[in-house]
C-alpha cells in the first residue's frame, strides 16, 4: 500500500472517530435537557456540514488494489467482432455460402430464427498494430495506436441474446430486475471519493445512428439503496435532474434557501434526536456542492485546443462521444468512482458496411485520446477502461448486416493493473464460438476481474436479499482472470 | 448473555445513517434481560439457515456429505447432533475446532459463526435439541392475549403483547403524540394527506372519547382511504403503464388501478380481492370488474423487441408469475426454484413449475409482433404502436365525468361568445348575411355537401407532395413504421404522371365564400394482376390526403383538424387507438375495391375569394379517380349541434343530421337553436378566433374520450400450453418432467380441497387455497405488510420473505393474533387498520427518548412510534394539498407532470417525448403519474419508489442528495411554494407573523417554535430586500409552473415569502410522518 493511501486510511479513521463521537454526543448522554438552545445550536451546525461521504464496506482491500475507478465504454447495441477485433479469413473465404450447420445446430438464433444461414466475410482489413502487432480492423486506426496498453479478449461469451435482458446481464450480472448495477457494487463497496459529485455517473452519446433503447435499469442500484445507483448526466436540459436553481433564484439566493433548511432541521434534530435528520442536512450540503460542481464539471471552455482536438471534439459538451469521453476524464479527476458511456450506434442487422465504419468514426479517435490523455496524467495505472457491447454478432450474413450472437465476441481492457498489448482467448475459425482453451471468459469473469483490480474479492462483496446472499459474480463459479493482470 | 453488545448497537445507530438506509429500519429486537429458554424458530434457525442449509439443507441437489440439518431425524441420525451432549456432536466439533480443513462453515464461503452463536447452539444441544417447524408454515392459531399489570393501559390486545414484550426488557412506553402530531400522522398514514387546519383545531378541542375513533372512521371511509392503500399494493402487483422490455411500450391497463382503488374504499374482502384478480375470468358469469381485476396476470413485463424467441419469454413471463404469487400472497422466494430446489426452505423446482402451470391458460404471446423469422398470424400487421391484447373495454367513471364537464366548457365558451355577437353591430350583420347564405346553400345542397368544380387535370408536381401539417402528432412516428419495401410501388420514382398510381392530384374551384370541410371519394383501379409487380394487387391500401389553397399565386397549405373514413383500419399510437385519419388511413383489405369516402375539417375556416383554388392530393397505391365536396359548415362536439364527425360510425359522409338540425335553426334562430346555430357558426368562420380554438381543442379531447370506454388488460384463458420442469432454468432443455397445476407440496397438506382432485386445477384452485383457512402463510404475510404501512417496519422485516432465510418476527404471538382476526373478520382489512390504529401503541409520541435508541435501534420493541419519511407519492401529494394546488379527482387514467425535459431520449419503438399536462391534471396524485417502467419519473425514482419492473414488496428509504435537489428544484415543487405563498398573501390584515404561523399550520399542522419563527422572519426580511432590487427575478420565481398567477400581488413580496414556503416544504418535518 503507499504511502499517499495510508495517509487517506488514516485520515478516515480519524473522520470515523469524530462522527461516533458526535452522534454519541446526540444520542447517548443524558443532559440534553440542560443544554441551553444556543449550545444545542451550536451542536446542530457542527454536525451539519461534516462529511457523509460513503466510505465503503470493504475495510482493508482484500488483495492489493490496481484501480481506483473504473470507465466503462458500453458499445450498446453490440459492435461486430469481425470488423473490430476478431479477424477471420477463413470466414472471408466461405463469404456468400451456407455455414456450416454442424456450428449451428440447437444453437439459439434472434432474427435469423428459422432462416437459411450463410457465412458473411468481413468486409474490411486489418492490420497488425504497435510492437504487440495485435490486430485491429482498418475501421479503428486510432484504437490501433494505443494497442500496446490495450488487452482484447476475443473468447468473451453471454447467456442473453436479446439487448434488453444481455445489457442487464452484462452489467448486474443477471436478467433478474431489481439487481445493483456493477457501478452501484463497486460504489457500495469502494465508497466514494468525492462530496461533490455522485460516485456514479452515466453519460449516454446523441449523434449516433442504429440506436437501440436502454433503460435506467442498467444503472440501478436494484436492491442497494437508491445512493449507488448511477446518476445519468442529460445531454438536454440540466445535466443533472434538478440540479440547476429555480427561474429567477440566484446562487447566493439559493445558498440561504439551503442554509435555512438546514438550520431549521438543526433544531428539529436536536429535538427529536433523529439520526435520519442529521443525514438530511448533509445531504443538503451535498447538493448544493452539486449545484455548483455540476456546471463547473460539465464546462469543458477552458479545456486547452489541443486536447479538444486529440478527442476529436468539434464542440464541447455537444453530447457526442468524443465529448462525453472527455468528460470521463474530468469525471475521473474529480473523484467519480464509476463511469459509464453508452454509444447507442452498433445493432447493424442491415447495412454494416456504411453504420459500422460512421460509429467507429464516432468513437474511434476518443477512446484512443481518452487512454492517451489518462497515461499523461498518470491516471491511466489507477483508472481501469473497458469497451465492449454486450453480445457479439453473428458470422452469418442478415441481408446486409449481422444478427445478434452470444457465442463470442470481443471487448478491450486498459489501464488499472490490466496486460497491455495482449490478446487473450480465441473463436473457431469462423468466429463462431470461443474456443475452450482455458482462455474462455464468461461475463462473470470479467466482473470478478474488476472487482479484483479494484481490491476485492468476489465472493467477499455480498449483501443479504431475499434470503441470500448476493453478489454481482452471481452463484456460478467465477474466476479471475489471472493471465491478463499486469 | 446479551445478543448485540453495547458496541455494535452504537455503531449500527452511527453507521445506518451514512449508508443513506433509514435508521437501524430492520435491526432485531434486542433480547430481554433475563434469560430465556433457547427456542428453535427465533433463536437457532436463523444461524443454521444463515451458515448451514445452503449444503446440509432441502435442495438435494447440492447435499453435501449427505447431511441435513433443518430435520431432526436426519441430524440426529448421523450423529451431528446427539441431544444434550454438545461434545459427543459432530455439529459442535466442527464449528469449534481451529483445524481449518474441518471447520465450519468452511473458510472460502467466508462465514464465521460469532462466539454468541456457537454458545447459543451448544446451550440448544444442551437442552436437547428441541426442533420448531418453521413459524410461518404452521397454521395460524389464535394465541391467547397475555396480561399485563397495568389494566389501564392497554386500548385493545395489541398493545398487551407489546406491553409483554416492553416489560420482558423493563422499558415502558412512550407517552401518547399531542392530538395535533396523531391527526396528521394518522391522515397521512389512512389517506396519504395532511389534515387540513380546521380538521386539526377541531380534534384539538374534541376532548370525547370518541374523538380519535371518530377521526379514524372518517379518514376511512374517504375515497382517498383506496388511493393511500393502492400504492403498495401497486408495488407488489408490479402496476405499470409500460411494458418494461426495451422499447417499453405504453400497455393499457389503467382501470386495474381504479379497481385496487375502489376495493379498498369498498373495502372488499381480501380473500374476494385476491381470487378476483388471480381468477376473476373464471369465475360463473363474471362482471365487468372482476375480468378488469384479472389484469393482475398480465402486468408481467413482456417484450415485442426483434429477434426475441416466444418461447423463451413465455418462460421468462410464467417464472414472474410465479414469483409475483410467492412474494405478494406467500411471503416466499420462490424465484429461487426455478432452477434449483430451494436451499433454505422446503420448495422444490418441481414445485416452482408447478405452480406455473397454473397460468399455462393465460393467454399472451411470447412476442408482440409478426416478424417474417417469428410469424405469429394473430398479430398480423401489428407495429410497435399497437396496444398489447387481449384488452376489454370498460367505463371509465373518470372519463365519463370529464367529457361532461368539458362538453359544459365548451358550451360556456360559446355562450360567451354569444353575448359578444349581441353586443357588436358589426358582428350581427355578418351574422346574418352567414345566416341568409347558409340558407341559400342547404336548399341546393339539402344533405350538406356540395360538389366541386374540377379544373384541368394539374400537371403533377415532380416532388412529392408532403402531407398536410397538422396539429397531432403524426400517425406514423417510427422509422419501423415506415411502409415496408415491398408495399412502396416501384415505380413512383419513374412516373411523374399526375395520373401515377401513386398519387393523385386535383383542382377544384371551390364557391366563394367560407370553406369548412372537404369530402373526397377515391375509387381504385382494380388492374389485371401484372406479373412481377407485387402492388398491382393491393389495390387502395393506405392514403394521404394534403390540400393547399392557391391565392393570388400563393400557395397556403391547409391543416386538418380532424378527418374521418368511412373504410379504415384502426390506428394506434403507442398503444392508444387514435380517432380520425389526420393525415391518413390504412383501407382494411377487404375493402380495398371499393369506394372509400372520407371527410377533412379545416383547422380553419378559410374564406374563398373569386379566382381562388385549392389542390387536393391523395398519396396511396391505386388511387385512380376521386370526387370531391365542398362544405361550408363546421360543427364537432358540444353537442349542441349534431356533429358530422358524430356521424362517421354510422355512415359518413352524409351530412344529413346536420344539415337538417341547420335548416331548422336558419329558419328560426331561437331557443335551443339559437346556440347550436351559434357554435356551428363560430366552427365555421371563427369569427372570435380565441374561442373557436379553445372549441376544436376541447373538442378533440371530447372525441378522443368517446362514450368514455377505455381498453384495459385482462386475462383470458385458452388451452393450457405444456409446462415442465426447465432443468437449471433453461427454456431449451425439454427433458424435463411435464408438470400439471399443484401448489407447493409440502403445503398442500395442511390445506384440504386441492390436493387429489382428479381434475386439471385452475388458476380458481389456487386463489382459493392462497385464502383458504388452513394457508399458513397469506394472512400472516398481509399483517405484516399491513404493520410495515403503519410502523414503518414489519413484525417481520423481510416483507418478502418469511422463510427460513427471513426474520423471525419481533412479536410471533402478536403477529398471529392479528391473522386470525383478519380471517375471522372475513378478511376485512379496515377493520385490521382500525384495530391496529386503534391501539395505543400507535398513537404513541415518535421521539427517540435517551437511551432508547441505544437499546433498541430498530425500534422493533415499539416503546415508541417510528418517524417515517412519506413514501415519493405522498411527498409530491403532500406539497400540493399544503399548497392548495392538489386535484382531488379519484381514479382514470396516467397523468403527466413536470419531468426534466429530454428524459426519454433514449428510448425507441416508437420515439416519444413528455409533454406535462396542461391543464388540471398536471395536479393529480402521486398515485396517477404515468409510470413509466425503464424511466421512471425522476423525482417518484429519487424518492426510492420502484420501477414497478417486478413483484415489490417493500421500498427501503434512502436519504440522498437527489431528494434535496428535486425539493429544491423541480418546477412542481417551486410552483407548489409560490402558489402556497400567494395564498398565504391573500389576507392583506394579517401580519407576518400571523402568517407565518398559518403557513406552518398549513404545512407542518403545528405553531413554529419561537426560533424558527425569528429564523425564517429574518430571511423573509432578506429575500424582500433582494427582490425589491431584483424585481425581474421576483416575476420570474413567481411564475414558475402553468398555474394561473397570483393577481394583484407585488412581486418582491411575492418572491420573499416563496423562499419562505420553499423551505418550509423543504423541512423535514414536511416529508416525514412523525
Amino acid at each position: 500500500m503507499s504511502n499517499s493511501e495510508d495517509a487517506h486510511r488514516e485520515d478516515e479513521h480519524r473522520k470515523l472517530q469524530r462522527r461516533t463521537f458526535l452522534a454519541g454526543a446526540g444520542y447517548g448522554l443524558g443532559a440534553i435537557a440542560a443544554e441551553s438552545l444556543l449550545a444545542r445550536q451550536a451542536r446542530a451546525a457542527a454536525i451539519g456540514p461534516r462529511s457523509d461521504r460513503w466510505r465503503g464496506v470493504i475495510e482493508a482491500p482484500h488483495v492489493p488494489r490496481r484501480a481506483r475507478r473504473v470507465i466503462h465504454l458500453c458499445m450498446a447495441g453490440a459492435p461486430s467482432q469481425f470488423e473490430s477485433f476478431d479477424w477471420k479469413p477463413k470466414l472471408k473465404e466461405l463469404h456468400g455460402q451456407p455455414f456450416p450447420e454442424s456450428l449451428t445446430r440447437g444453437q439459439q438464433l434472434a432474427q435469423l430464427q428459422n432462416s437459411e444461414l450463410r457465412a458473411r466475410g468481413p468486409f474490411i482489413g486489418f492490420k497488425k498494430h504497435g510492437q504487440s502487432g495485435q490486430e485491429i480492423s482498418e475501421l479503428f486506426p486510432r484504437i490501433g495506436t494505443i494497442a500496446d496498453d490495450i488487452c482484447i479478449i476475443r473468447s468473451m461469451h453471454t447467456e442473453q441474446i436479446n439487448h434488453d435482458p444481455a445489457h442487464a446481464f452484462m452489467n448486474a450480472g443477471s436478467i433478474l430486475k431489481g439487481r445493483p448495477s456493477m457501478g452501484s457494487w463497486l460504489l457500495y463497496g469502494l465508497g466514494a471519493e468525492t462530496d461533490n459529485l455522485p460516485g456514479y455517473v452515466v453519460l449516454v452519446s446523441i449523434g449516433r445512428s442504429s440506436d437501440q433503447p436502454i433503460s435506467s435499469r442498467q444503472w440501478s442500484a436494484g436492491f442497494l439503496p437508491s445512493k449507488f445507483q448511477g446518476i445519468q448526466f442529460q445531454s438536454k436540459g440540466d445535466a443533472v435532474h434538478y440540479v440547476a436553481s429555480p427561474e429567477g433564484v440566484t446562487a447566493a439566493v439559493q445558498k440561504q434557501i439551503v442554509q435555512e433548511v438546514q438550520k431549521l432541521d438543526g433544531m428539529a434534530l436536536a429535538a427529536r434526536r433523529d439520526p435520519e435528520i442529521g443525514t438530511r442536512i448533509s445531504q443538503y450540503e451535498m447538493a448544493f456542492r452539486m449545484q455548483t460542481s455540476v456546471p463547473e464539471l460539465t464546462d469543458l471552455s477552458k479545456e486547452p485546443k489541443h486536447i479538444l482536438d486529440a478527442y476529436g471534439i468539434k464542440e464541447p459538451g455537444d453530447g457526442s462521444f468524443a465529448s462525453n469521453c472527455l468528460l470521463a476524464r474530468r469525471l475521473a479527476e474529480r473523484g467519480v468512482r464509476f463511469i459509464q458511456l453508452y454509444h447507442r450506434a452498433w445493432d447493424q442487422h442491415s447495412a454494416i458496411e456504411t453504420d459500422m465504419p460512421r460509429a467507429a468514426l464516432q468513437t474511434d479517435q476518443a477512446c484512443a485520446a481518452l487512454i492517451r490523455d489518462l497515461e499523461q496524467r498518470g491516471m491511466l495505472d489507477e483508472t481501469l477502461v473497458v469497451w465492449g457491447g454486450e453480445f457479439g454478432r453473428t458470422p452469418m450474413g442478415q441481408g446486409t448486416g449481422r444478427d445478434h450472437h452470444i457465442n463470442a465476441f470481443s471487448i478491450w481492457l486498459a489501464g488499472g493493473g490490466i496486460k497491455g498489448g495482449l490478446t487473450w482467448g480465441q473463436t473457431d475459425e469462423l468466429g463462431y464460438k470461443y474456443v475452450k482453451d482455458g482462455q474462455e471468459v464468461a461475463v462473470r469473469d470479467v466482473h470478478a476481474t474488476m472487482l479484483h483490480l479494484c481490491g476485492i474479492d468476489h465472493k467477499r462483496l455480498t449483501v443479504r436479499f431475499q434470503g441470500l446472499d448476493q453478489r454481482l459474480t452471481g452463484v456460478e463459479e467465477a474466476k479471475v482472470l489471472k493471465g491478463i493482470l499486469a | 448473555m446479551i445478543w448485540l453488545g453495547r458496541g455494535t448497537t452504537l455503531l449500527v445507530a452511527v453507521l445506518a445513517p451514512v449508508l443513506g438506509l433509514s435508521t437501524a429500519r430492520g435491526t432485531p429486537a434486542p433480547e430481554p434481560r433475563v434469560l430465556r429458554p433457547v427456542q428453535f424458530n427465533r433463536d437457532i434457525r436463523p444461524i443454521l439457515s444463515g451458515n448451514c442449509f445452503f449444503c446440509h439443507g432441502p435442495d438435494k441437489g447440492h447435499r453435501k456429505a449427505d447431511l441435513r440439518l433443518d430435520v431432526r431425524d436426519s441430524a440426529l441420525a448421523d450423529k451431528a447432533i446427539v441431544p444434550g451432549k454438545p461434545e459427543a456432536s459432530e455439529l459442535w466439533k466442527r464449528i469449534t475446532t481451529k483445524d481449518p480443513d474441518d471447520v465450519m462453515p468452511p473458510p472460502d464461503t467466508h462465514k464465521q459463526l460469532k462466539p454468541a452463536e456457537i454458545e447459543r447452539l451448544r446451550r440448544w444441544i444442551s437442552e436437547g435439541a428441541t426442533y420448531q417447524p418453521h413459524w410461518a408454515y404452521v397454521p395460524v392459531r389464535r394465541p391467547s392475549v397475555p396480561a399485563v399489570g397495568d389494566a389501564t393501559r392497554p386500548a385493545n390486545p395489541v398493545d398487551n403483547f407489546v406491553l409483554a414484550g416492553l416489560k420482558e426488557r423493563g422499558l415502558e412506553p412512550s407517552p401518547p403524540a399531542d392530538r395535533r402530531t396523531l391527526l396528521r400522522r394518522l391522515a397521512l398514514d389512512l389517506v396519504g394527506l395532511p389534515p387540513a387546519p380546521q380538521e386539526l383545531a377541531a380534534f384539538e378541542q374534541d376532548r370525547g372519547t370518541n374523538a380519535y375513533a371518530a377521526q379514524i372512521d372518517r379518514l376511512l371511509a374517504s375515497p382517498h382511504f383506496g388511493e393511500r392503500m393502492a400504492v403498495p399494493w401497486l408495488d407488489v402487483a408490479r402496476f405499470a403503464d409500460t411494458v418494461g422490455y426495451h422499447g417499453d411500450q405504453n400497455h393499457n391497463v389503467f382501470p386495474y388501478r381504479d379497481y385496487v382503488i375502489d376495493a379498498f374504499n369498498r373495502n372488499k374482502p381480501f380473500d374476494q380481492f385476491t381470487i378476483e384478480q388471480l381468477a376473476g375470468d373464471l369465475l360463473p358469469n363474471p362482471t365487468t370488474e372482476q375480468l378488469v381485476a384479472t389484469g393482475f396476470n398480465r402486468l408481467n413485463m413482456v417484450t415485442r423487441e426483434g429477434g426475441a424467441q416466444p418461447k423463451e419469454y413465455l418462460a421468462k413471463y410464467m417464472a414472474d408469475r410465479v414469483r409475483a404469487v410467492g412474494t405478494v400472497w406467500l411471503g416466499s422466494t420462490l424465484g429461487c426454484t426455478e432452477c434449483h430446489d430451494h436451499k433454505f426452505d422446503p420448495f422444490t423446482a418441481r414445485d416452482f413449475y408447478s405452480m406455473g402451470a397454473f397460468f399455462a391458460d393465460v393467454k399472451q404471446w411470447g412476442v408482440y409482433n409478426d416478424y417474417s423469422y417469428s410469424p405469429n398470424p394473430e398479430l398480423k400487421g401489428f407495429s410497435n404502436e399497437h396496444p398489447f391484447p387481449p384488452e376489454i373495454a370498460v367505463e371509465s367513471p373518470f372519463l365519463v365525468r370529464r367529457a361532461l364537464r368539458l362538453r359544459q366548457e365548451m358550451g360556456r365558451t360559446v355562450e360567451e361568445a354569444g353575448v359578444r355577437l349581441a353586443a357588436s353591430r358589426d358582428e350581427q350583420a355578418a351574422y346574418r348575411a352567414w345566416r341568409t347564405t347558409a340558407k341559400r346553400f342547404l336548399i341546393q345542397h339539402p344533405n350538406g355537401w356540395q360538389p366541386a368544380r374540377l379544373l384541368a387535370a394539374d400537371a403533377m408536381p415532380a416532388a412529392t407532395p408532403k402531407p398536410a401539417v397538422v396539429s397531432e402528432p403524426p400517425l406514423v412516428s417510427t422509422a419501423e413504421n415506415t411502409a415496408p419495401q415491398e408495399s412502396s410501388p416501384k415505380g413512383r420514382k419513374s412516373t411523374k404522371s399526375a395520373e401515377s398510381p401513386a398519387s393523385l392530384s386535383r383542382r377544384i374551384a371551390p364557391p366563394v365564400g367560407w370553406l369548412a370541410a372537404l369530402r373526397m371519394d377515391l375509387a381504385p383501379v382494380v388492374k389485371p394482376k401484372e406479373p412481377g409487380v407485387k402492388w398491382s394487387r393491393k389495390a387502395l391500401r393506405r392514403v394521404f390526403v394534403s390540400a393547399v389553397l392557391i391565392s393570388a399565386g400563393k400557395e397556403t397549405p391547409l391543416d386538418f383538424h380532424f378527418a374521418d373514413a368511412l373504410r379504415k383500419e384502426p390506428s394506434y399510437r403507442n398503444g392508444e387507438k387514435m380517432l380520425g385519419i389526420v393525415p391518413g388511413w390504412d383501407v382494411p383489405k377487404l375493402e380495398a375495391g371499393e369506394v372509400a369516402s372520407s371527410v377533412w375539417e379545416l383547422a380553419e375556416p378559410v374564406r374563398i375569394a373569386d379566382g381562388d383554388v385549392v389542390r387536393v392530393t391523395a398519396q396511396g397505391e391505386e388511387v385512380a379517380s376521386a370526387r370531391l365536396f365542398t362544405s361550408p359548415f363546421a360543427a364537432f362536439g358540444s353537442g349542441l349541434a349534431p356533429s358530422p364527425i358524430a356521424d362517421s360510425a354510422k355512415g359518413m359522409p352524409a351530412r344529413t343530421p346536420l344539415a337538417a338540425y341547420l335548416r331548422r335553426a336558419v329558419a328560426a334562430p331561437t331557443g335551443s337553436h339559437r346556440r347550436g346555430l351559434e357554435e356551428v357558426y363560430l366552427l365555421s368562420t371563427g369569427w372570435a378566433k380565441d374561442e373557436a380554438r379553445r372549441l376544436r381543442e376541447w373538442a378533440r379531447d371530447v372525441t378522443r374520450i368517446g362514450d368514455g370506454r377505455a381498453p384495459s388488460l385482462f386475462t383470458t384463458a385458452i388451452r393450457p400450453y405444456t409446462v415442465r420442469v426447465l432443468p437449471r432454468g433453461n427454456w431449451q432443455d425439454e427433458n424435463g418432467e411435464v408438470v400439471s397445476p399443484s401448489v407447493p407440496r409440502f403445503l398442500s397438506a395442511t390445506i384440504s380441497g386441492t390436493a387429489g382432485a382428479d381434475r386439471r386445477l385452475t388458476r380458481l384452485d389456487l386463489a382459493r387455497w392462497i385464502t383458504a383457512r388452513g394457508n399458513p402463510l397469506t394472512a400472516r404475510v398481509l399483517v405484516n405488510r399491513v404493520w410495515r404501512h403503519l410502523f414503518g417496519t414489519g413484525l417481520s422485516a423481510g416483507l418478502d420473505d418469511l422463510g427460513a432465510q427471513g426474520e423471525p418476527p419481533s412479536h410471533p404471538e402478536l403477529l398471529d393474533w392479528l391473522a386470525a382476526e383478519l380471517m375471522e373478520s372475513n378478511w376485512d382489512v379496515k377493520r385490521l387498520i382500525r384495530l391496529i390504529v386503534m391501539s395505543n401503541t400507535y398513537r404513541q409520541d415518535s421521539t427517540l427518548r435517551p437511551g432508547l435508541s441505544e437499546i433498541d435501534p430498530g425500534n422493533r420493541l415499539l416503546a415508541r412510534q417510528s418517524q417515517r419519511r412519506l413514501d415519493a407519492e405522498f411527498v409530491r401529494d403532500n406539497a400540493l394539498a399544503v399548497a392548495g394546488l392538489l386535484n382531488l379527482e379519484v381514479g382514470g387514467p396516467s397523468a403527466f407532470p413536470y419531468q426534466p425535459i429530454g428524459y426519454y431520449e433514449n428510448l425507441q419503438f416508437p420515439t416519444r417525448d413528455w409533454s406535462p399536462d396542461r391543464d388540471e391534471r398536471q395536479y393529480r396524485r402521486g398515485l396517477y403519474v404515468h409510470w413509466q417502467r425503464t424511466f421512471l419519473h425522476p423525482m417518484l425514482a429519487n424518492f426510492d419508489a420502484p420501477s414497478r419492473e417486478e413483484c415489490a414488496a417493500d421500498r427501503p428509504p434512502s436519504n440522498t442528495p437527489q431528494q434535496a435537489l428535486a425539493l429544491l428544484n423541480d418546477a412542481t415543487f417551486v410552483e407548489a411554494a409560490r402558489v402556497f405563498a400567494a395564498r398565504m398573501l391573500e389576507d392583506r390584515i394579517l401580519d407576518d407573523d400571523a402568517r407565518l404561523g398559518r403557513l406552518f399550520e398549513r404545512a407542518l399542522g403545528r405553531a413554529p417554535r419561537r426560533d424558527e419563527a425569528s429564523s425564517l422572519l429574518r430571511l423573509l426580511g432578506n429575500h424582500r430586500e433582494h427582490f425589491a432590487a431584483h424585481t425581474d427575478d421576483a416575476r420570474r420565481l413567481t411564475a414558475v409552473g402553468f398555474a394561473r398567477p397570483a393577481g394583484g400581488l407585488e412581486a418582491a413580496e411575492h418572491a420573499a415569502w416563496t423562499s419562505v414556503a420553499r423551505v418550509v416544504l423543504n423541512m423535514y418535518e414536511s416529508i416525514t410522518r412523525l
